[in-house]
């Protein structure tokens, strides 16, 4: 007997998936997701979902990129090789300027990039839900919930209960 | 989202209307007193100058913002579009409080713009303007006839442009027929255009001008930058007051407040870029007939102004509204929005004042009492701008009802929640 990955719910329609949504974010579970075939808006408040914390990788490479195109400059013509360029001072802020701002882009377009798959785990080739018979239709017209069992809340009997309070239909265990 | 309740305003706007008239024809009283009764006609007149360049501005902005709508045949911004149509209704008074300028070039020519006295002695014994080989291959362009000709130009394109666009839309409330969409669609396509050239050639003339050795390719697009955060800035502070009166209660949300203040955002780092490359262009040319200009803006007082424009004008907008929150929530976007409106006008003056000369030829510093004239102008002309806003307001609905893009501005999503 393979371990239980957690409940899997079908709605049907998208307001009942949307209020059962909020009922299952109600209930406090916390490790659970909503599938849909296509955006729902406001769906991410229903399920209570926080604001994503890849900004704060954007900023930490935006300002390493600054920094390093800042001090770069200056360690290299004012420091370890000091060189008159047209009249102008060893170091300036302003010649400076532009490739510390290219290296600001440049570093937090990188840290953007790897912190979104830092955080959201792609890729990912393989999923419990795709085990079930009924997920098919999740490219189509259905929704689903699954909550994992994981989740410090998860109960087999109580989750159910609330999965079919909610209006889920056909309610089945996942396979790990 | 709830259909749009709010139709027609609730309190009435006459009184406010009013008050800002009182205050707009105040000011402008005692900056002609200044003019009249101080004997600093020059002082007057160029802080009279930024005052008519700070509204104008704002107007600009509006124009370009609903032109820009139009064109890109936006979504979001539909449910703000109705609120700088009225604030167009403005051009037309801008036009009239510009006519004292006008009409100084012609009796005293060379008070404001120092190429118009062809006898004015330049300083250092080098001649008189008549005299002065910059001044004459720039003749044909620098003249009385052609600025006169050019200014009355700018606000035709201007008040024409406005007067298409409110009628569109206005009619649009009545009858709902798709053709007024189309119609503004053809007015953004040439507007643009026109507006852009009419707005690069007013900061030329009217700014650019009053140091006429100088050029920099950047002046124009500078003042564009300028205008669009003047129009946004504008916009906040508006979309704030319908909010607390309760106009747009189920209306605006913080998805339509998020892209306004993105917007204002993306222009904080325009703005910066433009004034920046400028600068940086200049500076590493060396070409004294560039530098010069910067050089006057690093005499006494005025390196710290340029200063204030710098952390002032970028690095703190910028840096507050790097924060989802600060975008997303109607304080903090409307105290960083008047911090902007009030740094736009300290960049005019920073444009503007140093023409004004002391007998070595030094800048005034910019501490002074000018800035008494600069804050009466700017009362003075923005009471008459806000007064044409509020009695524009009641003769339509508080959002373009009809638009076929209204109600997906009213449902406007961004993909994450707050």
């Amino acid at each position: 007997m393979k371990e239980t990955y957690g409940l899997i719910a079908t709605f049907d329609t998208t307001p009942r998936f949307y209020s059962a949504c909020e009922k299952v974010r109600d209930a406090g579970y916390s490790q659970w997701d909503a599938l849909t075939p296509f955006p729902i808006h406001g769906l991410d408040a229903a399920m209570g979902v926080r604001r994503s914390k890849v900004p704060r990788f954007s900023l930490a490479g935006g300002i390493t990129g600054f920094v390093t195109g800042m001090s770069f400059i200056w360690w290299a013509s004012a420091y370890e090789y000091a060189l008159v360029v047209g009249g102008k001072p060893y170091f300036s802020p302003m010649y400076a300027f532009p490739v510390a701002y290219e290296l600001t882009i440049l570093f937090t377009a990188f840290a953007t990039i790897i912190g979104m798959f830092l955080l959201n785990g792609l890729p990912m080739h393989y999923h419990p839900v795709l085990k079930a018979p009924q997920f098919v239709r999740a490219t189509d017209d259905r929704f689903y919930i699954v909550i994992e069992a994981r989740d410090p809340k998860f109960d087999a009997a109580r989750t159910r209960a609330l999965l079919e309070q909610s209006g889920g239909k056909d309610i089945a265990e996942l396979e790990e | 989202m709830s259909a749009p309740a709010a139709t027609s305003p609730s309190p009435t706007t006459a009184s406010l209307a009013v008050k800002f008239l009182v205050a707009g024809v105040a000011g402008l009283a005692l900056t002609a007193l200044g003019y009249f009764l101080t004997g600093n006609h020059q002082g007057v007149a160029l802080s009279y100058l930024v005052g008519i360049a700070y509204w104008t501005a704002v107007c600009i902005g509006m124009l370009l913002l609903v032109l820009i709508h139009h064109i890109v045949d936006a979504g979001w911004s539909t449910v703000i579009r109705r609120q700088f149509e009225h604030g167009l209704s403005a051009f037309k008074w801008l036009f009239v409080l510009f006519l004292p300028l006008l009409i100084s070039a012609w009796l005293n020519p060379g008070l404001v713009w120092p190429w118009m006295d062809l006898t004015h002695v330049l300083h250092g014994g080098h001649g008189t303007v008549g005299s002065d080989v910059l001044y004459q291959k720039k003749a044909s362009f620098l003249n009385l006839n052609m600025f006169t000709g050019m200014t009355v130009g700018f606000f035709v394109v201007w008040v024409w442009l406005s007067a298409r666009l409110r009628k569109a839309s206005f009619r649009q409330d009545a009858d709902g027929d798709i053709k007024w969409t189309f119609m503004n669609r053809t007015t953004a396509a040439f507007g643009i255009p026109l507006t852009a050239l009419a707005l690069s050639f007013a900061a030329i003339y009217w700014m650019k001008s009053l140091e006429y050795h100088w050029f920099s390719t950047m002046y124009g697009v500078w003042f564009f930058a300028n205008c669009i955060r003047a129009g946004l800035a504008f916009g906040m502070m508006i979309t704030f007051w319908l909010c607390a009166r309760g106009d747009y209660r189920g209306i605006f949300n913080t998805n339509q407040l998020h892209c306004l203040i993105a917007l204002a955002f993306a222009f904080v780092v325009f703005w910066a870029y433009i004034t920046f490359s400028q600068y940086f262009l200049i500076w590493n040319a060396n070409v004294p007939e560039e530098t010069f200009w910067y050089n006057i803006r690093e005499h006494g007082d005025w390196v710290w102004v340029g200063m204030l424009l710098l952390f002032g004008h970028f690095f703190v907008p910028f840096l507050l509204w790097l924060s989802y929150r600060r975008k997303s929530t109607l304080g903090p976007a409307l105290g960083i929005s008047i911090w902007v409106a009030f740094i736009i006008l300290v960049d005019l003056c920073y444009n503007i004042l140093p023409a004004l000369k002391d007998a070595h030829d030094d800048p005034l510093p910019f501490l002074s009492l000018n800035l008494l004239w600069v804050l009466t102008s700017v009362v003075g002309v923005g009471g008459v701008c806000v007064w044409a806003y509020l009695k524009s307001f009641p003769t339509a609905r508080i959002i373009p009802i009809r638009d076929p893009r209204i109600v997906e501005s009213l449902t406007h999503h961004e993909a994450t929640a707050p």
